[in-house]
């Protein structure tokens, strides 16, 4: 490239009116085109693409404490209009799902505070974000025993996670709620490493529970065809990714296995790549691997997701509109 | 009674099995409920599971703390009606 390859375009300052929209925002980071708010633009641009693209399969990777935080509705929304056709999540992210459908919340804490003072009252802090363990204990109770009916009814037949997700959402009546929202849209839910939650404390009381044999079943390789069932049916895939992890790696993985790649891939996060972890990992990291097309749609967003993330999903809700249809794939 | 003593008090309160579920009047027992028991139970309330671990969480001192503000209460109660 020569000398004027470099200064082809020049930074357009920001001009913020006080009746803008999101989108509206967003536009004036794409004029300026440089760091966060760049790579924010683009983020919007790649899933208004992938929401477009009536090909296109658009995961959700979830870590992070998202639901805690606030993004429950969002997330179950998404799941609603089809545009998360698969979500795979930490299963902590379920879990605190299930506690405010089963009537608990989640409270407006301080991140400056006497923990030893809240373990002396019973109360679990994630951050600024402040549960009550007797919401955790109402879930535990009420899942135990829709275990304990899932394994009478299912007889010792293996389930996968998202089997067992949905024979969950089923049996939920809060509309918010992101499995029962999951169960009715036929969006499957992959918990990839569920037994790193309060589903193992679930599991154990359902079990002891349930001797003899007569205990759930659940087959953790059992999601492995059924993620690659659908990375290989879709034409086209895409991945929306929350934090990273195990989560960002099994949409990865999956389609790695059935030899695509991504198409589309947005990952918010505020890792590293140095100290060489999966959820830093740079997208260009990822090429080398296969597991997204060199040629992907793609941009790393170095934001708090639940700052971004929303701003994101507002502003492509904004440019697609309100009669805007999608089928959902594959 | 002192807050050691209270510690030792035979009590769902001083077990090692008892999570909170209505703070602090009520505890889950998850001893009670893998056995297919009534979990729910008072704070008060003891059985022959019972396991004395020292408790370094709140909800007995504040049962005590509650249950004497309500009685304050009731007594203030009956006391209006007397008045009025």
């Amino acid at each position: 490239m020569d000398r004027t390859g470099f200064l082809r375009t020049p930074v357009a300052h920001m001009q913020l009116r006080p009746d803008m929209t999101v989108d509206q925002l967003i536009d004036q980071f794409r004029n300026s085109g440089s760091f966060g708010a760049g790579r924010l633009a683009s983020a919007c641009d790649i899933f208004e693409k992938m929401a477009r693209d009536e090909e296109c399969t658009i995961f959700l990777a979830l870590a992070g404490a998202m639901v805690p935080a606030g993004l429950r509705k969002t997330i179950a929304d998404l799941i609603k209009r089809r545009l998360i056709d698969a979500l795979v999540s930490t299963g902590a992210n379920m879990v605190h799902d299930l506690i405010e459908a089963i009537g608990g919340h989640h409270y407006r804490g301080h991140w400056v505070v006497d923990d030893y003072l809240l373990y002396k009252y019973h109360i679990y802090r994630i951050y600024d974000v402040f549960v009550p363990e007797e919401d955790f204990i109402k879930a535990d109770e009420v899942l135990v025993k829709m275990f304990d009916e899932i394994a009478s009814e299912t007889e010792g037949k293996p389930l996968s996670t998202n089997e067992l997700v949905w024979e969950i959402g089923k049996r939920l009546k809060d509309k918010d709620s992101i499995v029962r929202s999951a169960f009715e849209s036929k969006v499957p839910i992959f918990l990839p490493a569920m037994r790193d939650s309060e589903f193992a404390s679930i599991y154990t009381m359902h079990r002891e529970r349930n001797k003899a044999g007569k205990a759930l079943m659940v087959d953790a390789f059992l999601e492995v065809p059924e993620l690659h069932g659908i990375t290989s049916r879709s034409k086209s895939l895409g991945m929306i990714c929350l934090g990273g992890g195990v989560p960002r790696n099994s949409v990865q993985h999956a389609a790695l296995m059935t030899g695509r790649g991504l198409d589309y891939s947005v990952v918010i996060t505020t890792d590293r790549p140095e100290p060489g972890g999966l959820s830093g990992s740079t997208i260009e990291e990822t090429i080398s691997w296969g597991k997204v097309k060199q040629k992907a749609n793609k941009v790393m967003v170095i934001s708090d997701a639940l700052i971004a993330f929303p701003l994101i999903t507002a502003a492509v809700l904004e440019r697609l509109g309100r009669s805007f249809h999608r089928d959902g794939n594959p | 009674m002192t807050k050691t003593a209270r510690q030792m008090r035979k009590v769902c309160g001083n077990c090692r099995y008892h999570n909170t579920y209505e703070y602090p009047e009520k505890v889950f027992c998850f001893a009670r409920f893998v056995g297919r028991k009534r979990p729910v139970v008072s704070i008060l309330f003891s059985c022959d599971a019972w396991e004395n671990k020292l408790q370094e969480c709140l909800c007995l001192e504040d049962h005590m703390k509650h249950k004497k503000g309500t009685r304050r209460e009731a007594v203030s109660k009956r006391e209006m009606k007397k008045r009025f």
